[in-house]
């Protein structure tokens, strides 16, 4: 899947997207309709919590009705697939939050700041290991003794704060 | 009007708010150069470090980012035929031509200048407006407020990027995501799913982070490979007499667009730019130099550019209700310092409103020193490549999101957020309905209750309040008045 090969055919994207909209439309009411009703005395003349949100997806619902007309006018352009380095970067959230959740924060934005620049094209190993290290420190010190803000506890940050 | 001179004056005085505006004018040129990283994202960034700082110090921060960054971008523009902001988009299709003849400083002093001129006109008018619109919104009731920001949500279908109705789209899923948590008035819990760190709603700051930062990483992970060739730059140039001659009537009428397009709700800089640039094309005398680096077409996008910026603080402060993405993340900077937008803002806290507009002022003036004697300087910054800078904005984003209530959970939104904003970018969706959207919701829901209840439950009775069927006769206008104008246009011109 290199970026600029394959492209999204237009005709799909013209019911595809719109249904997307409504199907979350859709999900929302029915959440909408699981919410608790407000005893009358406390909503008075006014309207249920669910209201609201219900009225907010009926409009959506439209108005993808609207974008689907506007695309069968005038379809939407290609879109060009996007290469590794973006599903790559998405991915890398992933690791961060695999590594912050059970190792630490910081090492966390560490390392995926240096698989980022490695993955992003960096063939410099010293540079990315220098921006992938004093990026964080610097902030996190920033943080920590300007700011005062503690960092959840981890790794790095049981050895920091003892 | 005095006090209020006084306090803007005030400014001048204090060392430590000088030193802030001068590093914060240095950050926002920065940002400003840095393709992608534009005054929104930038002030989405900016906003976890000011925490701690007083709420005038933190505001002014965020509103000299916005005046320098918004200018900062024509620097790119002009050298390297990149804008680094949306809003200098109008600058490249004169100031690299201009630039490559040779004259890149010539097309960097004018830039310099009439974004100068720009931001101070557009202070001016912020300081005049301001206190008689506030006058004004003290006779708002909910009726008033909630058909205002059905007006600022319609004016999304107008904004530059993306559709009218996908802008709408947008800006209602904004809304929707102002619905989760406790509903206000009865508690009841809205689309938590047991998550009680959402019971006051999702948190602006790591949405806004991921919507604006995370999303661009990931919109510039699609552009690794793309060649910059700089243009050489001397020296940057003041403005010649014969230039001054040429476009001080274009300045004017840009200052006066721009300060007006960034009054309305949800309206910004880009629009302002693209507006202001199209008039200078149609009153000017040497149409056939547009394109081929004419120095009224960069005179007309930069004036108006800046001078959306003061404009947009207006409905901000007053309102409530964000100018353009910047100042909506400034609206939020206002609401984490406890400074509640709104009329009694210029009541309340007149030295805090006046002390902030003084800042805009000499970040101006700041800008303009900048850009003259420092230009040459931050134009390299721009060639930082790809692969090292937005790692670095990574970093930055996560610990932002975390920094404002030491929770996981906000670093979390932030990148599902960044997911969301990029998704919907490829697709055409422009984030900033979705900020404003969020921003606007509780405005909305509220003030429809509130509206309610004084009406015992006839909601048609909000159309006899003459405000308030103004505005909702605006936000028609703003939804359908293009579509209306179109039609009519076809059936006039079809019967002729």
């Amino acid at each position: 899947m290199r970026p600029g090969g394959r492209a999204v055919r237009p005709a799909m994207r013209t019911l595809v997207l719109p249904a997307l909209i409504i199907g979350f439309s859709v999900v929302v009411i029915w959440a909408s309709l699981q919410l608790d009703l407000s005893p009358p005395m406390i909503v008075g003349e006014s309207m249920q919590p669910r209201v609201f949100p219900i009225v907010l997806m009926i409009i959506n619902m439209g108005l993808a009705v609207a974008l689907a007309l506007q695309y069968r006018i005038a379809p939407p352009k290609q879109i060009r697939l996007e290469g590794r380095s973006t599903w790559g970067t998405i991915a890398l959230f992933g690791v961060f939050f695999v590594l912050t959740v059970y190792v630490d924060m910081i090492i966390a934005i560490a390392a995926t700041v240096f698989l980022m620049c490695l993955l992003w094209g960096e063939r410099r190993l010293p540079v990315a290991l220098a921006v992938s290290v004093l990026t964080p420190t610097t902030v996190f010190l920033l943080f920590d003794k300007v700011l005062q803000i503690r960092f959840p506890r981890g790794l790095f940050t049981n050895w920091y704060y003892g | 009007m005095l006090d209020a001179l006084l306090a803007m004056g005030s400014v001048v005085f204090d060392p430590y708010l000088l030193l802030l505006i001068f590093l914060t004018t240095i950050v926002g040129v920065i940002i400003g150069v840095l393709p992608g990283l534009g005054a929104t994202t930038g002030a989405a960034l900016l906003l976890p470090f000011t925490l701690t700082m007083a709420p005038v110090h933190a505001i002014a921060v965020l509103a000299t980012l916005y005046v320098s960054a918004t200018f900062a971008g024509s620097i790119t523009a002009i050298l390297i035929n990149t804008p680094g902001t949306a809003a200098a988009a109008a600058t490249t299709f004169d100031g690299y031509p201009l630039a490559k003849r040779g004259e890149a400083g010539r097309a960097l002093g004018i830039a310099v200048v009439s974004s100068t001129v720009g931001g101070v006109f557009s202070i001016i008018v912020l300081c005049i407006c301001a206190p008689l619109l506030a006058r004004v919104a003290y006779e708002f009731r909910p009726p008033e407020y909630f058909a205002l920001a059905l007006f600022g949500l319609s004016m999304l279908a107008s904004i530059s990027a993306g559709g009218a109705v996908r802008n709408v789209i947008g800006g209602v899923f904004g809304v929707w995501l102002a619905t989760i948590g406790a509903e206000p008035t009865t508690g009841i819990e809205r689309f938590m799913f047991g998550n009680y760190e959402l019971y006051e709603g999702l948190s602006f700051v790591p949405v806004f982070i991921g919507l604006f930062a995370i999303s661009e990483l990931l919109v510039q992970s699609k552009h690794l490979n793309r060649a910059i060739v700089a243009v050489r730059l001397k020296a940057v140039m003041l403005p010649s007499r014969e230039d001054y001659r040429r476009i001080w009537k274009t300045v004017l009428r840009s200052c006066g667009i721009g300060t007006f397009i960034g009054v309305l709700p949800a309206e910004g800089a880009t629009v302002a730019s693209m507006i202001g640039y199209a008039e200078a094309r149609r009153w000017s005398k040497n149409k056939e130099e547009f394109g081929n680096g004419s120095v009224e077409g960069i005179a007309g996008a930069e004036a108006a550019n800046n001078a959306a910026t003061g404009g947009a603080m207006v409905p901000t402060m007053v309102l409530g209700i964000p100018g353009s993405g910047t100042t909506a993340v400034i609206l939020v900077g206002l609401l984490v310092h406890g400074l509640r937008p709104g009329p009694y803002l210029f009541t309340e806290q007149v030295d805090t409103v006046y002390q902030i507009f003084g800042a805009m002022l000499i970040a101006n003036l700041m800008f303009l020193a900048m850009g003259l004697y420092a230009a040459k300087l931050f134009a390299r910054i721009s060639l930082v490549p790809s692969k090292i800078l937005w790692p670095m904005v990574f970093a930055l984003s996560v610990i932002g999101a975390y920094a404002l209530h030491s929770s996981l959970l906000d670093v979390w939104v932030a990148l599902v957020f960044g997911v969301i904003g990029f998704l919907a970018r490829r697709h055409g969706f422009a984030v900033a309905p979705i900020a404003v959207g969020l921003i606007l919701g509780e405005m909305v829901e509220t003030n429809l209750q509130n509206s309610l209840k004084m009406f015992d439950g006839d909601w048609w009775l909000i159309f006899t309040q003459p405000l308030a069927a103004m505005f909702l006769f605006f936000a028609f206008l703003g939804l359908f008045g293009s579509a209306i104008f179109a039609w009519l246009r076809a059936r006039l011109w079809s019967s002729d």
